[in-house]
């Protein structure tokens, strides 16, 4: 497949200026700065429908309007590169193989909402990604993409890196603004939403990595191409991440819609040794287990959330037969109960009360009553919090122990897991 | 028969820490040895939500809820293990539910 991200569908060399110039590149971003104001460009961006790859699939165009729309000087675009989404590599791999894509997409961004400055956040473990990211720009300035008066307009922009801390949390927006304001990445309250009050308190525009690598092709092939790619609910493509527990791990780029059995058997190779399916994971730690019959689901936020789960960005784990879903479910418990960040009382009793009582289950004490507890720790968490990582861990948690309920009785029973 | 075993949990988490809690535990522990009240356990607890009000201390299962507890309340909560009244001044400062949910748990085996 001819991929809008990866030009061969999956990642494979280091794109110079020269070679992303060879194939349209910052084509997009001079016919912007020529011929089209930023209402139009927005306007394309809503009209291809799309969404953010972060996580929660936001409609981009909407957010930024909302930007655009907001008041006061100077305006400020972070593209967002935190991803420590454990299985996650889509921004680094991006950041190391296409810069100049990543950079373009964020620079339509800030000449949509009139930013003056764009920061390109990425994890500051992602050596590489920075250095290229840093190459790139340096670059772009020598060619007169990026700074004063680029390409002999009125629009001015400065891009800078930004090594983002390596906790989870700071990929939250609200902490990336924290961090870049030399601050602990801790989340803030919201409302204000960063669209309207920002980094430096101005309106800021937070995009995924992703997210803004498509922007490109949409200015130059038109919101209807983009359209052509992907469902209605959920057009253009996406890159999926699979683990070492497939034949062959890695990224794949596939338009939005693809039978997550293809993603899985065609560019996977299946489980490593022929093993049987158990579990599927198909959105990151904050998604809800599925059943190996979902195979056909289609990949996209609404086919997704039918099934009883989410697409998330893309990170899909698979667990073969023999694995035992108290044990990961306790795993990915402790992970949320570890990354919360503190701040929220309620945050940290939800997600340490569901390790609590996982690890109680999982030694075998405690009566079934515990089980029952389940959804009221959930229902506690609801809505409370500054982020959205108490709400994280009751998708997995809640129908692993609706579709799993023998791995659980078994621990509860024998302390132990199934054989 | 044996006497039912009286729990007493303080919370350690990060607020009722802050405001004391590890000297609390180990204030009340070391009172309820002194006092050879055998049938009463101190233990240190996660969390139970109730982190504005802290630091908590949860009975179980009597499931009496003393709230902002300092080193001050401590002979009137030892008077009370002892077979004395409720500290009243200390009750009823965390909402319902957040104690239903609390008292659900720990019915349920959680401590
Ligand atoms: C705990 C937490 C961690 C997050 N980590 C990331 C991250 O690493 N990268 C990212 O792009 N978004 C992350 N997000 C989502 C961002 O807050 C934000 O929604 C996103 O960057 C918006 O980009 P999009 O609209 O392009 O998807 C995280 C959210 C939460 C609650
Ligand atoms: S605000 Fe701390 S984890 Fe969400």
């Amino acid at each position: 497949m001819n991929g809008v991200l990866f030009p061969a569908g999956h990642p494979a060399g280091d794109e110079s200026l020269e070679a992303y110039r060879a194939r349209g590149g910052y084509e997009a971003w001079h016919a912007a700065l020529r011929s089209l104001s930023p209402e139009p460009l927005i306007e394309q961006v809503t009209a291809a429908g799309l969404r953010g790859r972060g996580g929660a699939g936001f409609p981009t165009g909407r957010k930024w309007a909302l930007a655009r729309q907001a008041e006061g000087t100077p305006r400020y675009v972070v593209c967002n590169g935190g991803e420590d989404e454990p299985g996650s590599m889509k921004d680094r791999l991006l950041l190391e193989h296409h810069p100049h894509l990543v950079l373009e997409g964020t620079l339509l961004a800030a000449y949509a909402i009139g930013a003056s400055t764009a920061y390109l956040y990425i994890n500051r473990l992602y050596e590489r990604a920075l250095a290229r990211a840093q190459a790139a720009i340096a670059e772009a300035l020598a060619e007169g993409e990026v700074g004063e008066h680029v390409q002999g307009s009125p629009f001015s922009i400065e891009v800078q890196t930004f090594p983002a801390p390596t906790t989870y949390v700071a990929g939250e927006d609200t902490a990336a603004l924290e961090a870049i304001e030399g601050k602990e990445a801790l989340p803030r309250p919201k409302p204000p939403y960063p669209v309207t009050v920002g980094l430096h308190g101005k309106p800021t525009l937070v995009n995924n990595v992703e997210t803004l690598a498509n922007v490109p092709a949409i200015v130059r092939q038109g919101p209807a191409w983009f359209r052509g790619l992907g469902t209605g609910d959920t057009p253009g493509t996406m890159i999926f991440c699979l683990g070492e527990e497939v034949a062959r791990p890695g990224a794949y780029e596939l338009p939005l819609g693809t039978p997550l059995r293809h993603l899985v058997e065609v560019c996977g190779g299946g489980l490593r040794g022929g093993r049987r399916l158990k579990a599927i994971l198909p959105g990151g730690p904050s998604s809800a287990f599925l059943l190996p019959e979902a195979l056909d689901v289609r990949l996209d936020h609404q086919a997704l959330r039918e099934a009883g789960s989410s697409l998330g960005c893309g990170v899909v784990r698979l667990f073969p037969e023999g694995t035992c879903l108290l044990e990961e479910t306790l795993a990915i418990a402790e992970f949320f109960a570890r990354e919360s960040c503190g701040q929220c009382p309620a945050c940290r009793m939800e997600t340490g009360m569901y390790v609590a009582l996982l690890q109680k289950l999982q030694k075998g004490q405690g009566g079934a009553a515990l089980l029952e507890q389940i959804p009221k720790i959930g229902a506690y968490g609801k809505g409370k919090g500054y982020c959205s990582l108490i709400s994280m861990p009751v998708p997995p948690v809640e129908s692993a122990v609706k579709l799993f309920p023998d791995d659980f009785t078994y621990h509860l029973e024998h302390g132990r897991c199934p054989e | 028969m044996a006497e039912e075993v009286c729990h007493v949990l303080v919370c350690t988490n990060v607020d009722c820490k802050d405001r004391g809690s590890q000297d609390l535990l180990a204030a009340l522990k070391a009172r309820v040895a002194q006092e050879g009240l055998t049938d009463v356990v101190v233990k240190p607890y996660l969390c139970f939500g109730g982190c504005q009000h802290g630091p908590n201390i949860v009975l179980y299962p009597s499931k009496i809820w003393y709230a902002q507890v300092t080193l001050n309340d401590l002979d009137d909560i030892v008077a009370h293990l002892k077979g004395g009244p409720v500290v009243r001044r200390l009750t009823g400062k965390v909402d319902a539910a957040t104690q239903e949910l609390i008292f659900q748990l720990l019915d349920a085996g959680l401590f």
